[in-house]
């Protein structure tokens, strides 16, 4: 090859550079997109059974013996919080369990050496997350309709707040999967923080009914303000401002963002 | 993108490389010309792999400069990851995925249009006898197969450079044939090869240029000849390991 030819197809790789920014992320998302479909027994249909189980018992069982919460039977008011945990537990899991086992088993070096940025690597992850999670969470809602009638207040607002709700844990999730050196590291997360959170967060209770000073520490809770917009999309009631629910899960999405941006740049536990 | 022809394909200097308290590579300096078929020779630890992982971005650095074509790896990721290929001496195959989806979502990732892509896939799955193997999952295959896999993966984006960090590891001689003789293709088409081996054979049959590393350092480097009458005339101390069986290839 001359070198005549070299500069040539040295400029034809230029001009893919620029042609071809996005293809790359959108490889990306698709193939971790596809990943967690092509284990839909693990993955999607668990969570929808789980969900199920809850609506019957705290449908047809027990909730006739709980009264009504702002005018809603038990299970109306809680299903929101069901549709959290399943939508949140799904973009955790499905996002710490890329990263870690990428790690595990070192096929995230062909990632770091493509010509993906930094932020198009951590928004594909997020996106194949974000999708996990907003297909479980519509899966859940078809189960509500069609099982006790759930309504759907306002379809938009339920579809954004279950899409920040998972980007926020699919964020999370990056940030533990990067981290844990075990799988039990990332079990552990999900039994001392993701779980304590939703319980705490408003999904079995209204706040309303808690003494002041739980009342307050309830506002600390991000879940609260995820649960606060579902429900509002669901039942059409909040306990709080919608848009500043919505502003505040905003914040904190783009801050866990930001920081799995971070640590790649700095090549925490992915460059030694 | 306009690279002059003088700019070197790769120029390290003054590289330093620590894990922790341990001084693995010790200021290297080495100059690898456009076109050329460059060998790095050495024993196990010796810093092979460390060495080509920081060229290619995958470990830090602790110290010292790395220019792929002219262009700073640090600063320049996505520029230099389109003009380096790498084959790692670990497989890591992704289990998930039969072998031709695997590739091109690999192939997908460096943006390459779908024709371009279907033509690259075929051509190089037919080269290296992966076709009837398309559609099972890496993780089944024998290490001959993974071997031919990391290589096609690395050559999908058509790179300028192509790194193959001990691609004779875990090989048959027949594989071995092949391979060299593809690899000799490739280098008098143009292509710049770095390959590194602790089989004095592989870069003598292979390579226009070596440098010799030992624990961390480089003790020589320049043309193959000279290098080969000096190890085989016992004029340095390196350790190699038992000569490697030996295709002979034009
Ligand atoms: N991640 C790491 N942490 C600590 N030491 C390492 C690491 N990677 C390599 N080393 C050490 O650095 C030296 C060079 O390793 P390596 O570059 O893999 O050698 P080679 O590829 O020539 O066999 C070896 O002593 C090895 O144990
Ligand atoms: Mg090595």
């Amino acid at each position: 090859m001359s070198s005549k030819d070299l500069t040539l197809s040295l400029s034809a790789h230029a001009a893919t550079l620029s042609q071809k920014k996005w293809a790359g992320f959108f490889s990306l998302s698709l193939r971790e997109i596809e990943r967690f479909l092509t284990m839909k027994s693990m993955t999607v249909f668990p969570p929808l059974i789980s969900t199920a189980l809850y609506i019957i018992v705290f449908g047809f069982f027990m909730g006739r013996q709980i009264v009504d919460i702002h005018g809603f039977s038990y299970i109306m008011f809680i299903l929101p919080g069901l549709l959290l945990m399943s939508v949140t537990m799904n973009a955790f899991m499905n996002a710490s369990s890329i990263l870690y086992m990428a790690r595990y088993d070192q096929t995230i070096q062909d990632v770091l050496l493509s010509p993906l940025s930094y932020f198009q690597i951590v928004s594909a992850y997020t996106v194949s997350s974000i999708v996990r999670g907003v297909l479980v969470g519509v899966l859940v809602c078809v189960a509500g309709v069609l099982l006790v009638r759930m309504p759907i207040h306002s379809p938009a607002i339920l579809l954004l707040f279950l899409m920040i709700s998972a980007q926020v844990f699919g964020s999370f999730g990056i940030m533990i999967g990067l981290r844990a050196e075990h799988w039990e590291h990332i079990a552990i997360y999900i039994n001392f923080v993701v779980t304590p959170l939703t319980f705490l967060g408003g999904v079995f209770y209204s706040v309303s009914l808690l003494p002041p000073w739980l009342k307050t520490l309830n506002l600390l809770n991000p879940m609260f303000y995820m649960v606060n917009g579902l429900r509002y999309g669901i039942l059409g009631i909040s306990e709080v401002s919608i848009l500043g629910s919505f502003l505040i899960t905003l914040l904190l999405g783009s801050t866990l963002l930001g920081i799995t941006v971070y640590l790649f740049k700095i090549g925490y536990k992915l460059k030694t | 993108m306009n690279i002059s022809k003088a700019v070197a394909a790769l120029e390290i200097s003054g590289l330093h490389k620590y894990y922790g308290s341990f001084h693995a590579l010790k200021g290297i300096d080495l100059i690898v010309n456009r076109g050329s078929f460059f060998g790095l020779l050495g024993a196990n630890g010796a810093g092979k792999s460390t060495s080509i992982h920081m060229i290619c971005g995958l470990t830090k650095k602790t110290q010292g400069s790395i220019k792929v074509l002219g262009y700073e790896v640090e600063h320049h990721h996505e520029i230099i990851s389109r003009l380096i290929g790498l084959s790692q001496q670990e497989f890591n195959l992704d289990r998930f995925f039969p072998l031709h989806k695997l590739l091109r979502y690999h192939g997908r990732l460096y943006g390459i249009g779908k024709k371009i892509l279907d033509h690259r896939l075929d051509e190089l799955m037919s080269q290296f006898g992966l076709w009837e193997y398309r559609n099972q999952l890496t993780h089944r295959l024998s290490g001959g197969f993974k071997r031919r896999i990391m290589l096609v993966r690395a050559l999908l984006h058509d790179p300028e450079i192509l790194i193959l960090d001990e691609p004779s590891a875990g090989v048959d001689i027949e594989l071995r044939i092949d391979l060299w003789r593809y690899l000799k293709k490739l280098n008098q088409e143009g292509k710049t090869i770095i390959l590194t081996t602790h089989y004095l054979e592989e870069a003598q049959s292979l390579c226009d240029d070596i440098a010799l590393l030992r624990e961390g350092e480089i003790i020589l480097q320049g043309r193959k000849d000279d290098i080969v009458s000096k190890l085989k005339g016992n004029l340095i101390n390196f350790f190699l390991p038992n000569p490697l069986e030996t295709p002979h290839v034009e």
